[in-house]
């Protein structure tokens, strides 16, 4: 094969004009690790939400959860991706629409937002899994004490539900790190998206993807390196 | 807003959205599924086998596979694959390969990492008792898996393998990347061409939606019916 | 009714060596409802009128009536299914029930303007799983729901739970967590969890029937102090031994309905249903 490979490309200067192609890539690792992050704190926070609902003996409640969950599961994250940068500006009121529009870092803010409410959609899935696998005497016991039921939630189920749930969530938490390339299609200037850019303006494809390759796996492994000191962390003495 | 949505802009474009589009997809998805799960297991018997080196790689391509965005998969694999067509014939320019092929190429190689995880653990979930009593009966490897361990774990895993298909339908979406003609595409195209964003992507979402819907529904109750006769 | 509780004597802080050498001190002396809210004599205290339950179209209680008076203990009994786990659960409307209703110590449980965690809170339950909260150290399990739900505070739960933990023998185990604890020991923690909240009665449901059985003594000797001490309790238990010991009243129940409603000497003596003698019969062959 005739593939000059060119490994001293990194060190080159990028056509952009800041910076060396590393550089390039580091920054859009930056991207997508920011995005990750606050993706994944509203994904947390709405997931539990959604998930308690899904819990809870409420028909409504359920039934809330339930049409939350089957929403963001059934469509596609790309699809997902356009409707909330394509779409919902042309749904909002004009002066609204016109003024998300022209937001700066767009692209990054709706990424959040996006992937924040499709990962949801996930966590809440696992979060009812772990409430659901509590032995039913657990949530008895906290009522016979006398909490209310955010109480036993708050007391009882949660602490012991996110314990359960914490390798499903781990891989929920890469899935979303993951997740972020999908908004390249957008305009986001995450990894990927740095990869593809320093392979059309260098055409050394293949060191290109070799090396945001190399970064995915470093930072799967710190997420997962983190999770196990996690587990180790809130581990309960005397549990199996 | 609302007021000036256009539908005549969608029942124009249906041929062309269903006849190429939906036909891209659908096709891609169940020849990809129905690759996938066929090396998928391959690489399931692999990783189990304990065979030094086999395993080892195994476990190498389905943890790397598995930390790796799809979207960066598909790049790796559109400028990949011409070469590899080229190694494999001995030509000495990369060979130009259809779009289609391409993408079957990558999302076979991609979904096997997790059909793998769930074969594998359906295999995990046959009783050893299964294996030693194919062996009794003088079966040797292939013959027990092939008889009486894949058969099961195909049969208990089924669901979950129909779960990842519709996740493997969705994901398909993502060969926009490269402006091929899936559903998704053609969507886009049509949203373009005619500056009609908003009626082509809710239309796009609301059929995503019909199908993926139907079929994890479906894949729910033949859940409990499996779960009923086991 | 027997004696009044003895004022409870100062506690001993648990000896330093308690990390190295943890013990189990069995029941120690004292009173163990110290404290409790006080009923005048006779007074009732659960009143169970006329009562069903169904699970969909399946009945599981049908018209059950009966009574506990202030400092009664009361044993329910009956085979497996029967209906007796749940009709104590109704007691505190753990298991919502369709028809008649329930008062506790004056209190409607089937009526909107009650306040259901306020009146469960002074119903102590026990469970047969003893239900400790996995994640939380004893000492935690023992005063969260008095800092949680009576509002007292840190310093003034962290008292009133390490009493009663050394009052059931178990004070050098406070900073562990239940799962390292034996079954027995996991079962007193859970009493002394619900006597903490000072409750009017205490409702004990097959209490020793996930326990292997050279355990079951720990935690019936702890049971006999309490009925001793004047706790109104209603338990639900298979062991007759207990019944004799401390009831005075025995209810046995069979298919949803309660059969026979007792004195312990009648039940025992010459119980008046078939449906009891049976039963009887069975249990005590063993």
């Amino acid at each position: 094969m005739n593939y000059n490979w060119n490994w001293g490309i990194f060190f080159d200067a990028s056509p952009e004009g800041n910076g060396t192609y590393a550089d390039m890539l580091l920054s859009g690792l930056m991207w997508t690790i920011v995005t990750a992050l606050c993706a994944w704190v509203i994904a947390f926070c709405l997931g539990s939400v959604i998930g308690v609902l899904r819990t809870l003996p409420s028909k409504t409640a359920n039934a809330i959860g339930t049409a939350y969950v089957e929403l963001f599961r059934n469509i596609p994250l790309l699809v997902q991706m356009f409707l909330w940068y394509f779409v919902l500006p042309e749904l909002l009121p004009q002066r609204l629409g016109d003024a998300v529009k022209q937001m700066p870092d767009a692209p990054f803010y709706t990424a959040v937002v996006c992937l924040g409410f499709f990962t949801a959609s996930r966590v809440a899935e696992q979060v009812r899994a772990g409430i659901q696998a509590l032995p039913r005497g657990q949530r008895m016991a906290g009522t016979a004490m006398g909490f209310t039921v955010a109480q036993t939630y708050r007391y009882v189920l949660l602490p012991n539900a996110y314990r359960i749930i914490l390798p499903p969530l781990t891989s929920e938490f890469l899935n979303n790190l993951k997740n972020t390339s999908v908004a390249l299609t957008i305009g986001l200037l995450e990894l990927t998206a740095r990869a593809r850019s320093m392979q059309e303006f260098s055409f050394q494809v293949f060191e290109a993807f070799t090396a945001a390759t190399i970064l995915y796996v470093i930072i799967n492994l710190c997420v997962v390196t983190a999770a196990t000191f996690l587990e180790k962390a809130v581990a309960i003495p005397g549990q199996r | 807003m609302l007021s000036n949505f256009d539908f005549s802009v969608i029942l124009t474009s249906l041929p062309y959205l269903f006849g190429q589009g939906m036909v891209f997809t659908v096709s891609l998805t169940a020849m990809a599924a129905a690759g996938g799960v066929v090396f998928g297991t391959l690489l399931a018997m692999a990783r189990l086998s304990g065979i030094p080196g086999l395993w080892h790689v195994a476990k190498g391509y389905v943890e790397l596979c598995r930390s790796l965005p799809l979207v960066l998969v598909i790049f790796w694999f559109y400028f990949l694959v011409p070469y590899i067509g080229a190694y494999l014939t001995g030509s000495s320019t990369p060979i130009q390969v259809g779009a289609f092929p391409s993408a079957l190429i990558t999302f076979i190689a991609f979904e096997a990492a997790y059909f793998a995880e769930i074969m594998r653990a359906g295999i995990q979930s046959i009783p050893k008792g299964q294996t030693a009593a194919a062996q009794a009966l003088g079966m040797n490897y292939w013959q027990t898996m092939g008889n009486v361990v894949l058969p099961q774990a195909f049969r208990n895993m089924l669901p979950l393998l129909l779960t990842q298909t519709i996740v493997l339908f969705q994901d398909t979406s993502l060969v926009y990347v490269l402006s091929l003609t899936d559903f998704m595409g053609a969507a886009s195209k049509v949203a373009q061409r005619d500056g009609r964003l908003v009626e082509m992507y809710i239309f796009a979402a609301l059929v995503y939606f019909a199908v993926c819907f139907t079929a994890s529904f479906l894949v729910r109750r033949l859940q409990r019916r499996v779960a009923i006769i086991r | 009714m027997t004696s009044s509780p003895m004022p409870a004597p100062t506690v001993t802080t648990p000896a330093v060596d308690a990390d190295h050498a943890p013990k189990d001190d069995g029941l120690q002396p004292g009173s163990l409802i110290a404290g409790a809210q006080k009923a005048a004599p006779g007074e009732t205290m659960i009143a169970i009128d006329a009562i069903s339950k169904w699970y969909g179209e399946f009945q599981v209680l049908t018209n059950c009536t009966t009574a506990v008076a202030k400092g009664e203990v009361v044993v329910v009994c009956g085979p497996s299914g029967s209906g007796k786990s749940t009709l104590i659960k109704c007691v505190n409307a753990l298991e919502p029930f369709q028809k008649g209703q329930i008062t506790v110590a004056g209190t409607k449980v089937l009526d909107k303007a009650t306040n259901l965690p306020k009146l469960r809170s002074r119903v102590g339950m026990v469970f047969q799983h003893f239900e400790l909260f996995p994640h939380l150290t004893i000492t935690d399990n023992l005063t969260i729901a008095q800092r949680k739900v009576l509002k007292r505070g840190a310093e003034d739960a962290r008292k009133r739970g390490l009493d009663l933990l050394a009052r059931v023998g178990l004070s050098a185990h406070a900073h562990k967590y239940p799962g390292q604890l034996s079954g027995g020991q996991q079962q007193r923690v859970a009493i002394a969890r619900a006597l903490a909240m000072n409750p009017v009665v205490m409702l004990f449901d097959e209490p020793t029937s996930a326990l292997d059985p050279e355990m079951v003594g720990e935690v019936l000797d702890v049971m006999v102090e309490l009925a001793k001490e004047g706790m109104t309790m209603m338990v639900v238990t298979h062991e007759m031994g207990f019944a004799r010991k401390v009831a005075d009243r025995v209810i046995f129940m069979d298919r949803g309905e309660i059969v026979e409603d007792a004195r312990k000497e009648d039940f025992f003596g010459s119980p008046r249903s078939e449906r009891a003698q049976t039963f009887l019969s069975k249990i005590l062959q063993h």
